[in-house]
């Protein structure tokens, strides 16, 4: 094993890409450089800033929305005239079609361009040769592709509001045949955009996976076996996998929406004998497991920050490295919760049910083992453990909210209510943004050179938790009194009337959490250009990145660094530092305990 | 580890405002009512189904004070000291198999009781029972009662077109009986037994009252869904599944009414079927 190691890696050190390129990018910080290039760190670069764009967009859209629900049919101030007139009208509100547009491309944007290149494109590909001991990925200009795909899939995804019609208003979910048919929808060009750019988003994210799992397999550093992999990296590793399998279902279900919608198909439309349940099959087959394509990388990145400022080492290591396991193969067969009634077989309901409830077992582990690696700990408050400790705390509300649309009689009452919108922003806002938000403060030193600033780390910190959960606690009681989810206007129902105060709340949440991201960009630009110097190992931290000075050169490590021991031995009882690097044997008098 | 005395009060007040926008929601939902709890529930179904939500909200409620409490108290007591070092450990094994374990058999258990009251639920409607066909488009629906033969006439979706929208057959004679409505007028203790159906895109049949949700797919009839309702009262029909520019105002008004006022509607509603809609029953 260690002699195959050995050799994978000496072949990744002397191969001609990897030289070629660093000959090739070197010396000229062009436009070019930034444009194409095969250095891994550099793309992850690209992927944040591209979606840094897509955040504020589909952010703005949410707060749109946000204000419609608190007061329909207002004039929305400030960003009322920057949306097409499919969207709003004269005055600047929102019109219902154009409301159902804003839903479609928020979920949309913040999903595939977003929440999966933040997570998947900019830490896997900046984290994966940095922690493992590689010179690049496997394979760089595949690499680079990946990035260009996901870049032109968003412009195609934008370009959908400004053709006749405008763009999809049929949810991020584009149930047929409302989604497969023109005359039910009124926006067949924008809806087949859609699918143009899911399609080749997921051509994307495919290749990046590839490479990711061919990187991880055979290019690590000697002495780094599967179980010494940091847990960033092992999380990346399984939801590439999940990737592989999950991405060609939604990118085949979306070539049958386009053909049914411009070439006279049937796959989706009863009168032509498809079916369109088939539809909802097929997407949530993608749609489940991408819930946690999300939330590994998300929990990777968790357990590694709670452990570095807990100065501890991971609690149950390996039952981590099972839980994801676990959790990625499962993923794939709890699809039908999301279609519990919606015409499916009532026993296949009742199965799938089970494997919800099975599922939410390895998450429950995780949880207690994040607990274990705290317990007994010596906790520094940092900007990014305040970001990771949030993250669990916000994942065990949107765990617990899930047990209730999990059991099937409950979601016969809350299903498509504001109480399931509640519990996936409860996951992917406060649970896989607050981890992206605590990697990104956590690796800042390592990505930029320079240290952010703490205190508008504690701002944006502070205002984040404050108002995410004043804009989503109150909708579990909106969904509980029965408002349902993508509608423009609660107050036509007279049983949602006496609940719009609340809806004035979460409008004012979603202010305030809009407003909260001031401060991280101003951080995070003004840090780049002008924050202090930051040391090689601000934290103290044990992985292989940790090694390395800023700016770290194309090719990585000047040499190849050897791996003694598990990723996370802090608090080494004998040892009079409080962290043993990866890369250093542990002195003669010490035994390290098995993980 | 950076930390200057600045960001420690900045802490600190965005603490206090923490908890202070916290209580806004409370405040909010007490000046508006009865909107703490759950809206009131209207059928026998609907109270099984209150039955395990509030069993799920004791045991969720439970643990989420445990966990956060747990936390809470270790971010406090186990807070970075001078001269305390971290204790060592990789873990415990015997702790990982209780803690997974013990979540299993929770939510297996979970899991066998909820799926017995969805059966429960999802048994075939008691014969007394009255058959009303709801039909969805986009954006509104139709309800078509049963006439003076007490049976519904026989549909065919495979028939659904814009002359004929419910797939009726016309050479049927019980076709002509049938009585047409905009709104779903329903007697109180009986069981009511509701077929749904689609005419273009997926609507959903959705009465918070009523905790009841079902998908309407079109070129299929869903003939599972039947409830019984414990009082009379005026609600309303909600589609929940998003269909287009409309959606949002696709409702219908629910009447429960009591079986006489019930007869007395229908008998009413059969004479002006000649004019089928638009045209609104006056309030029971």
């Amino acid at each position: 094993m260690s002699a195959s190691i050995a050799h994978t890696s000496h072949l990744a050190d002397t191969s001609p890409e990897v030289h070629g390129d660093h000959g090739h990018g070197h010396g000229k910080k062009g436009l070019m450089h930034y444009l194409w290039n095969t250095d891994h760190k550099v793309i992850a670069m690209q992927f944040l800033f591209t979606s840094i764009i897509y955040l504020v967009l589909g952010g703005l859209m949410a707060e749109a929305m946000r204000w419609q629900l608190a007061w329909p049919g207002h004039p929305i101030p400030f960003i009322g005239h920057l949306f097409p007139s499919t969207i709003v009208s004269d005055d600047g509100a929102l019109i219902p079609g154009g409301y159902n547009m804003l839903v479609t491309m928020h979920g949309t944007l913040l999903v595939f361009f977003v929440a999966m290149p933040v997570l998947i494109g900019v830490f896997g590909n900046f984290l994966i040769p940095l922690k493992i001991g590689a010179g690049d990925m496997a394979f760089p200009a595949i690499n680079e592709l990946s990035y260009w795909l996901f870049s032109v899939s968003g412009l195609v995804m934008l370009a959908s509001f400004f053709v006749p019609g405008g763009a999809p208003g049929t949810g991020w979910t584009a149930y047929a045949p409302l989604s497969s048919v023109g005359a039910y929808n009124g926006t067949p060009m924008g809806q087949t955009l859609w699918c143009i750019s899911l399609f080749m988003n997921g051509l994307g994210s495919l290749t990046g996976a590839v490479n990711y799992i061919t990187t991880v397999i055979t290019m690590r550093a000697p002495g780094m076996t599967m179980f010494r992999m940091p847990l960033p990296v092992w999380a990346i590793f399984v939801t590439a996998i999940l990737l592989i399998f999950a991405i060609p279902v939604l990118s085949a279900a979306a070539a049958l929406i386009v053909f049914d919608l411009n070439f006279g198909t049937s796959f989706y439309r009863p009168s032509g004998g498809g079916q369109p349940i088939l539809w909802q099959h097929l997407f949530w087959f993608f749609g489940h497991p991408e819930v946690y394509i999300l939330v590994l990388p998300a929990m990777g990145f968790v357990s590694e920050i709670l452990a570095v400022f807990s100065r501890k080492p991971v609690f149950g290591y390996k039952a981590m490295v099972y839980a994801m396991s676990i959790i990625g193969l499962l993923g794939f067969v709890v699809w039908g919760h999301h279609m519990y009634v919606s015409g499916m077989n009532l026993t296949l309901s009742a199965l799938f049910s089970v494997s919800t409830m099975v599922i939410a077992v390895p998450s429950a582990i995780k949880t207690f083992n994040w607990m274990g690696t705290m317990w007994r700990g010596s906790i520094h408050y940092t900007v990014p453990m305040a970001f990771a400790v949030a993250f669990v705390s916000m994942f065990v509300i949107g765990g617990l909210s899930g047990i209730f649309m999990a059991s099937t009689p409950v979601d016969l009452f809350v299903h498509h209510t504001y109480f399931i919108v509640a519990h996936f922003h409860y996951v992917i806002f406060g649970a896989i943004v607050f981890s992206t938000f605590a990697a990104l403060y956590f690796w800042f030193p390592k990505m930029s050179g320079r240290m952010f600033n703490n205190t508008l780390g504690w701002i944006h910190f502070w205002m984040s938790l404050v108002f995410f959960n004043l804009t989503f606690f109150p909708m579990h009681n909106l969904g509980l009194a029965g408002m349902m989810r993508r509608i423009s206007d609660p107050t036509v129902y007279d049983c949602l009337r006496q609940v719009q105060p609340l809806n004035v709340v979460c409008t004012i949440g979603a202010m305030g959490l809009g407003l909260s991201t001031i401060p991280f960009l101003i951080n995070m630009f003004w840090s780049i250009w002008k924050g202090p110097k930051a040391p090689a190992n601000p934290w103290s931290s044990t992985t292989l990145e940790w090694t390395l000075d800023y700016p770290i050169q194309h090719g990585n490590f000047p040499v190849t660094p050897t791996v003694y021991h598990g990723p996370y031995e802090y608090s080494v009882p004998g040892l009079e530092k409080d962290f043993l690097p990866q890369n250093e044997k542990a002195p003669s008098h010490i035994t390290l305990e098995a993980h | 580890m950076p930390w200057s005395p600045f960001s420690r009060i900045c802490s600190r007040i965005f603490a206090g405002l923490f908890f202070i926008l916290l209580a806004v929601p409370a405040l909010a939902e007490q000046r508006a009512g009865n909107i703490y709890g759950l809206p009131p529930c209207l059928t026998t179904a609907g109270e099984r189904v209150d039955l395990i939500f509030w069993i799920i909200f004791s045991l969720t409620a439970t643990v989420f004070v445990l966990v956060q409490g747990t936390y809470i108290v270790y971010l406090i007591k186990y807070r970075y000291r001078p001269g305390v070092k971290a204790h060592y450990s990789h873990g415990n094994n015997t702790l990982e198999v209780i803690w997974t374990t013990l979540p299993t058999l929770i939510f297996l258990a979970l899991a066998i009781y909820s799926n017995r009251i969805w059966d429960e639920i999802h048994r075939p409607p008691p014969e007394n029972a009255l058959t009303i066909d709801v039909s969805s488009y986009q954006f509104g629906w139709q309800m078509r009662y049963p006439g003076v033969s007490g049976k519904l006439s026989p549909c065919d979706v495979k028939k659904i077109s814009a002359q004929n929208p419910f797939g009726t057959d016309p050479s049927d004679p019980r076709t002509a009986q049938d009585v047409i409505s905009p709104e779903l007028v329903i007697p109180v203790g009986r069981p009511v037994h509701v077929l749904l159906h689609s005419r273009d895109v997926i609507h959903a049949f959705y009465v918070p009252e009523f905790r009841l949700y079902q998908d309407c797919v079109p070129g299929r009839t869903i003939g599972w869904v039947w409830f019984q309702a414990t009082r009379t009262g005026d609600f309303q029909l909600a589609c929940n599944q998003l269909c287009g520019t409309g959606h949002f105002n696709m409702k219908a008004p629910i009447h429960i009414v009591t079986e006489g006022d019930f007869q007395k509607w229908l008998s009413t509603r059969q004479q002006k079927n000649a004019a089928p809609l638009p045209s609104s029953i006056s309030k029971q």
